[in-house]
C-alpha cells in the first residue's frame, strides 16, 4: 500500500451507472439516509470508480452484522475484476444537512485504511432538488478525502480535483430516469437480506 | 494488495474497530438546523417537511400476507383498475407511509361528488388522511383546503386543532406549533400523537438531543408503545450509543418476547458492542430468532456465522464455543441460496470460507 499517496492530489472520476444507482437509491428511500460503497480502481493519479453497490437503508447503518456480511461480500465479488472498494457513499436522513456524521466517518476511516485515496461522497439534496432547473453537469454530491490527519476535507467542488462524472451527460440521463421512477426498481443490500432472491449487483437496472 | 489484506487481518481489523467505535465520544455535537425535513423529491419545490416516522410502524413490522395484499391494492389502483379506498383503507390500518399515493388516489376520491357521497361518514376520515398526506408531500395548499372543510364540519374539535398545528409544523413555525401543540395537551394531557409530534419536531430540527429527552419523557408515560421503544433505539444507534440501543431492545424482548425482530436486533446490536460476553449472547439470540422464524431468517443465519467467526478471533479458537451451530446455519443459507439465488451460491461459498467456516 503506497500509504504517502495523499489523496489530496488525486482526481476522481465517477462512472455514470455507478453515479445514478447511488441517486436512484437516495431517492427510493426519501425518508431515511442511505449509504452505498463505491468500487473502482487506482489508475495512475486519478481513482476511477466504476461502480457502486447501494448498502443500507435506514436503522441498519451503524449496525456492524450487515455491513460487515457486505463489505465480506462485495469485496469478494469485485477482486475476481480486479477492483476494490475505493469509497463510500452517504445520503443523510434530513434535507439540509450537509454534516458527515460519526457513523459515516468511522465507515469511511475503515475504507481509508484499506485505500487511502478513498472518496466520500455525501449526497446535496439542494443540487439535486436544483438539477431540473439549471443545468449542470457536476455531480450533486460533495466529495471528501482524508490524509494523515483524522480529518475528511470537502474537496473544492470548482477545483482541479472535483468529482467529475466519465461520462458529461450523467445528469440528464438521471433526470430522464427520475422521471420514469426508475428509483424503484433499485436493491440495496437491505434488500437482499430481507429477500435473497433480490439481486443487490442490480444487473438489469440499465438495460 | 489490497485483496490479501482485507481477507488475512479484515475481521480482526473489523473487531478493534468496534472498539475504536465505541469508545469514540458518544455524543456528537448536533448543531440545530432552521429546516428539518426529509430529503427532497425532485417533484417537488420544496422540501418535504414532517417527519413521521416517529409516529408509524415501520414496514417491516407488517406482515408478509398483509404486504402482498398491499402491493396488489396498489398495483390495481395505479392501473385504474379502481379499488382506491380499500387500498387507502389498508394504508390507514397498517399506518404506512405511503404519502404520494395517499395524496394522489385520495384527492381523486375527493374531487369526485359521487365517489365522495359513497363513503358516507367516512368522507371525513379521508379528508384527514390526505392532510396528513399533503402535509409529508409539501402539498400545503391541499393541506390548507382539507382542513379548512373538516374545521367547517368539526368547529371545536380537538382533532382538526391537531391537524391545524401540524400545517403549522409542516411549514417549519415551529414555535407556533410547539404553542398550539402544549395547549391541546392541556385539554388533554394523555394524547399520544401530540406528544409524539414533539418527539417529531425536535428530530426534524435537527435537535436529537432533545428528540431523544422528549422521547424518554414520552415512555415513561407511555411505556407499552412499543414503536416509541424502536424509534428510541434506532436514534441510539444512528448516534452510536450502543449500550443505550440495547437497553431498548431489552424492554422489548421483555415485552414482547415473541417477536422475532426484536430479538434480531437485539443480537447485532451486541455484535456491534462487542466483546466476547457480548458475541456469546448475541449467538443466543440469532438463535432464537432464528427459533421464532422456523429458520427462515437469513440476517440470523448470517449472524450466528459472524459471532462464531468473531469469538474464534478472540479466543484465538481456545474455546468451547459451539461450532456446530455455525455448521448448520452455512448449510441453511447455502441451502436457501440454491433455491432462491443460484447464481450467488459461489459468491456466498466463498463469503463463508472467508470467515472460516467452510
Amino acid at each position: 500500500m503506497n500509504n504517502n499517496n495523499n489523496g489530496g492530489d488525486c482526481k476522481y472520476t465517477i462512472h455514470q451507472n455507478a453515479y445514478i444507482k447511488l441517486i436512484l437509491h437516495a431517492l427510493n428511500h426519501k425518508t431515511s439516509a442511505v449509504n452505498g460503497v463505491l468500487i473502482g480502481r487506482l489508475s495512475g493519479e486519478v481513482v476511477e470508480i466504476t461502480e457502486s453497490v447501494p448498502l443500507f437503508h435506514s436503522s441498519q447503518i451503524g449496525l456492524l452484522p450487515p455491513l460487515e456480511i457486505a463489505l465480506i461480500t462485495i469485496e469478494e465479488y469485485y477482486s475476481s475484476q480486479g477492483l476494490s472498494i475505493v469509497g463510500y457513499f452517504h445520503a443523510n436522513e434530513r434535507f439540509d444537512d450537509l454534516e458527515l456524521g460519526t457513523v459515516a466517518r468511522n465507515i469511511a476511516d475503515h475504507i481509508y485504511r484499506y485505500f487511502p485515496q478513498a472518496a466520500v461522497l455525501l449526497l446535496d439534496n439542494k443540487k439535486l432538488g436544483a438539477l431540473r432547473n439549471k443545468k449542470d453537469t457536476a455531480p450533486v454530491v460533495q466529495l471528501y478525502t482524508r490524509d494523515s490527519s483524522k480529518i475528511w476535507k470537502q474537496v473544492e467542488s470548482n477545483g482541479p480535483n472535483r468529482l467529475t462524472t466519465k461520462e458529461p451527460s450523467a445528469n440528464i440521463v438521471l433526470l430522464d430516469f427520475i422521471s420514469s421512477d426508475k428509483w424503484n426498481s433499485i436493491v440495496d443490500f437491505d434488500d437482499h437480506l430481507d429477500d435473497i432472491s433480490k439481486d443487490w449487483l442490480n444487473s438489469g437496472l440499465f438495460k | 494488495m489490497g485483496r490479501v489484506v482485507l481477507h488475512k487481518t479484515g475481521r480482526i481489523y473489523l473487531s478493534r474497530w468496534i472498539q475504536v467505535l465505541f469508545h469514540s465520544n458518544p455524543y456528537p455535537p448536533f448543531v440545530s438546523k432552521s429546516l428539518q425535513n426529509h430529503r427532497q423529491s425532485i417533484h417537488h419545490s420544496q422540501p418535504i417537511s414532517i417527519n413521521r416516522s416517529n409516529l408509524q410502524i415501520k414496514i417491516k413490522m407488517v406482515t408478509k400476507t398483509e404486504e402482498t395484499q398491499l402491493q396488489q391494492l396498489e398495483n390495481q389502483v395505479e392501473n385504474e383498475g379502481g379499488g382506491a379506498w380499500e387500498y387507502l383503507s389498508l394504508v390507514r390500518k397498517l399506518k404506512l407511509r405511503r404519502s404520494d399515493k395517499v395524496l394522489k388516489h385520495g384527492l381523486t376520491l375527493l374531487n369526485d361528488p359521487k365517489k365522495r357521497s359513497a363513503l358516507g361518514p367516512d368522507e371525513w376520515t379521508l379528508y384527514e388522511q390526505v392532510a396528513i398526506a399533503a402535509l409529508d408531500c409539501q402539498c400545503l395548499d391541499v393541506a390548507k383546503d382539507c382542513i379548512k372543510i373538516l374545521q367547517k364540519k368539526f368547529p371545536d374539535s380537538k382533532r382538526v386543532g391537531r391537524l391545524e398545528a401540524m400545517l403549522l409544523e409542516a411549514k417549519g413555525s415551529w414555535a407556533e406549533a410547539e404553542k398550539a401543540y402544549s395547549s391541546l395537551l392541556e385539554d388533554n394531557a394523555l394524547d399520544q400523537v401530540i406528544s409524539m409530534r414533539r418527539v417529531a419536531m425536535a428530530k426534524a430540527r435537527g435537535d436529537i438531543l432533545a428528540a431523544i429527552d422528549w422521547l424518554n419523557k414520552y415512555l415513561e408515560i407511555f411505556m407499552a408503545d412499543h414503536d416509541a421503544w424502536r424509534e428510541l433505539a434506532e436514534i441510539y444507534v444512528s448516534l452510536q450509543m450502543y449500550k443505550q440501543a440495547a437497553f431498548c431492545y431489552e424492554e422489548l424482548i421483555l415485552s414482547q418476547p415473541m417477536i422475532p425482530l426484536h430479538h434480531l436486533a437485539y443480537a447485532d446490536v451486541l455484535y456491534t458492542i462487542g466483546g466476547l460476553e457480548n458475541l456469546q449472547t448475541a449467538k443466543k439470540y440469532y438463535s432464537s430468532t432464528i427459533e421464532l422464524t422456523g429458520g427462515k431468517n437469513t440476517r440470523a443465519l448470517y449472524g450466528i456465522c459472524l459471532c462464531t467467526s468473531a469469538i474464534a478471533q478472540l479466543t484465538k479458537g481456545k474455546n468451547n464455543d459451539d461450532k456446530e451451530i455455525a455448521a448448520l446455519a452455512a448449510a441453511a443459507l447455502e441451502k436457501d441460496y440454491k433455491h432462491n439465488s443460484p447464481d450467488k451460491v459461489s459468491l456466498l461459498g466463498s463469503t463463508l470460507k472467508t470467515m472460516k467456516l467452510q
